[in-house]
């Protein structure tokens, strides 16, 4: 019995024999969660490292150690670094420069780019600005007509004044260079004197070359203030190679063409369909923890007003569950 | 492509068994967690991974004869459990001529329903069947211009109306009117929805009575992770779904949920999507496909030993 209890309340050290059991059950929580199979095993190496060889006090079981050090690396890896505050940015560039603020949102195919975007927009509209909404998907079929829809949809929730829409959509159909299209956009924004410019861009996938130059073009070209990396909370392994690549072509674009590096990466991360994973939450957690990109915005339906803030507590939360 | 990752994984995993000389018990629970952890990293559900890795420990144990036979023993349960993984048993659906075969979409937003259903109208007007499209997203802004726009470019009969917002109307009158005029194959795109929202799901079965579908196809994205089964399941059960497409394989997607809504849905995946364009999709041979990516190569040679 005593020595049972020695095990229950750990009079010594904890070891590998009851650390690893302990390890591999919440490696395989995690993964059930879709945190990504690497990522999950990165974190409970360092929770590992950090309970091995610890003496824990009585009635502390080596389970509800390793729980609070996980609790610890998460909240870490989902405190943003850089915090982001989208409206003060907006109101700084308008009184330093009088220039319209630039957004470019961009991910791969139908992670819900552009409806982000007409979320984001209806939030700026509540906030009394006025966006001009660039239509750059030169590709896809509907893409125009899509931004078109919720322009009109805007428009009538939020209507101008005479002659001077609060909301506008600027596209060029016979042009279908992206970034000459933004180019073109981010002129009238600047002449008509809007406070913000959205960029829409077809969605692409991460190892196709010749797209991911054109996005790199679009943004060395355009230098956004804020570059939005969207994904989806739907993904799996495949979220943090996606964003790796996102960045890096944009890392790769840029010096070639001798950029400052900072004008040209991703600033942060919106993350959408929230509303569709229940409590598998781990891909918040993947695409952090892969490149330290704060989450500004989470997606959690489909109607304007899906858009939140994140919260790392509830992910943590239901993480931890 | 699809999955061959996971296969070279694996085969290396089981090829590490071959070069041992002595197998122990130690050497079999590496192979099998290594057989697991490249299943896992691929997006393959936890708990399919976890009855696979049960069941060739089981078939080990089973098994009492020494060395030599436990190296079969795990191979053939590996590919055993990959089989019944990939291949639900039972066979494709293929329309019927002279007759009219309404196909029906579902899937979760932005899977790529719509794209994909142009591309199937495509292959099959290719082959010689009188093909046409049925535009039933009243919901997503812009949904009637993209599956117009795509019909156009493949020169295919398109029905859709701007201002109807009832998708079980257009989708009745949409496939009633091609029906009249003769036509084969009858694509009906619908909404992307998810089973968290009952009314969409409500919706999508109206749709369904209403239209009476001969093929219910779920697509899926093959990007996605451990939310796969619950959707994928909850499709199933709401719909007579009969085959899977996923798409998007053309990325650097492990497809591996592509497993778990395989045996979620109990339906054979027909066609994979490779890109954006018209004419990326291939079909997809369950069985050829399992063949080939544990049969012909190195584990055949192995197990025929
Ligand atoms: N449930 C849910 N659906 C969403 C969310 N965000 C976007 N969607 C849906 O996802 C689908 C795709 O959205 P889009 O905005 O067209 O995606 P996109 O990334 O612009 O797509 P491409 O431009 O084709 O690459 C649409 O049906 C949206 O309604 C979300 O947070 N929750
Ligand atoms: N790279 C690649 N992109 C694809 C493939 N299939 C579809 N897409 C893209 O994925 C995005 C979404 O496709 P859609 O066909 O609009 O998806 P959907 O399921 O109809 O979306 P909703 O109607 O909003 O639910 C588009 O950008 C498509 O071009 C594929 O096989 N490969
Ligand atoms: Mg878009
Ligand atoms: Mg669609």
């Amino acid at each position: 019995f005593m020595s049972m209890l020695g095990g229950l309340t750990g009079s010594k050290p904890v070891g590998k024999d009851r650390l690893i059991p302990v390890l591999e059950a919440v490696k395989e929580h995690l993964i059930t969660k879709n945190v990504a199979a690497e990522i999950a095993e990165n974190l409970c190496a360092s929770v590992g490292e950090q309970v091995e060889g610890r003496t824990l006090s009585t009635f502390t079981t080596v389970r509800s150690v390793v729980q609070q050090s996980l609790r610890d690396s998460l909240s870490q890896i989902l405190m943003p670094r850089r915090n982001i505050n989208v409206l003060r940015e907006i109101i700084t560039k308008r009184k330093t420069v009088a220039k319209p603020y630039v957004i470019t949102f961009c991910g791969v195919n139908g992670v819900g780019k552009s409806t982000s975007l007409a979320k984001v927009c209806f939030w700026l509209l509540e906030n009394d600005f006025r966006v001009l909404i660039a239509a750059c998907d030169t590709f896809r079929s509907g893409a125009i007509e899509q931004l078109l829809t919720h322009t009109k949809c805007l428009q009538s929730l939020y209507p101008g004044k005479e002659g001077s829409q609060r909301v506008t959509l600027y596209s060029n159909k016979t042009n279908k260079d992206a970034s000459s299209v933004a180019t073109e956009g981010i002129l009238i924004g600047i002449r008509d004197g809007y406070d913000v410019i959205m960029v829409d861009t077809a969605g692409r996938m991460q190892d196709n070359q010749p797209l991911m130059q054109a996005l790199g073009k679009l943004i060395h070209r355009n230098t956004p203030d804020l570059v939005l990396f969207v994904g989806e909370a739907l993904v799996g392994n495949e979220g943090v190679d996606q964003l790796q690549k996102f960045n890096q072509s944009l890392i790769d674009y840029s010096f070639a063409y001798g950029d400052s590096v900072k004008s040209s990466l991703i600033d942060g991360i919106l993350l959408t369909k929230f509303d569709t994973i229940d409590d598998k939450v781990g891909a918040a957690i993947s695409m952090t923890y892969a490149t330290g990109h704060p989450i500004i915005f989470v997606g959690t339906g489909q109607m304007y007003t899906d858009l939140k803030s994140f919260s790392p507590e509830s992910v943590m939360n239901a993480l931890l569950k | 492509m699809v999955l061959v990752e996971l296969g070279r994984k694996i085969t290396t995993a089981l090829r590490s068994l071959g070069s041992a000389t002595v197998i122990n018990d130690e050497i079999l629970q590496v192979v099998i967690q290594e057989i697991c952890k490249a299943l896992l990293e691929a997006d393959v559900n936890v708990r399919l991974v976890k009855r696979l890795r049960d069941n060739v420990r089981l078939a080990l144990e089973r098994d009492d004869a020494g060395g030599v036979n436990k190296r079969r023993t795990i191979q053939t349960a590996v590919f055993r459990e990959l089989c019944s993984l990939l291949d639900p048993g039972v066979p494709a659906w293929e329309p019927r001529k002279n007759k009219h075969n309404v196909i029906m979409f579902v899937g979760l937003q932005g899977s790529g329903k719509t794209t994909t259903c142009t591309k199937l109208a495509r292959y099959y007007q290719r082959k010689g069947w009188k093909c046409a499209l049925v535009c039933a997203d009243t919901f997503r802004a812009g949904a009637y211009d993209q599956l117009q726009q795509n019909a156009m470019k493949a020169h295919i009969p398109f029905y859709g109306r701007y201002t109807e917002m009832d998708p079980v109307v257009i989708a009745s009158e949409g496939v009633d009117t091609f029906k009249k005029e003769g036509f084969e194959i009858i694509i009906v795109d619908t909404s992307g929805r998810h089973k968290q929202e009952e009314s969409l799901f409500e919706e999508m079965l109206q749709v369904a009575n209403a239209t009476n579908p001969d093929n219910i196809i779920y697509v899926m994205d093959a990007t996605i992770g451990q939310a796969c089964e619950a959707q994928a399941k909850a499709f199933k059960g709401k719909v007579d779904v009969a085959s899977v497409i996923v798409t998007k394989l053309d990325g650097h997607a492990k497809g591996g949920g592509a497993l778990s809504a395989v045996a979620a849905t109990h339906s054979p995946i027909t066609f994979i999507g490779t890109g954006e364009h018209q004419d990326d999709l291939e079909q997809f041979k369950t069985r050829a496909f399992v063949s080939k990516l544990l049969g012909m190569g190195d584990i055949e040679g192995l197990m025929d030993k």
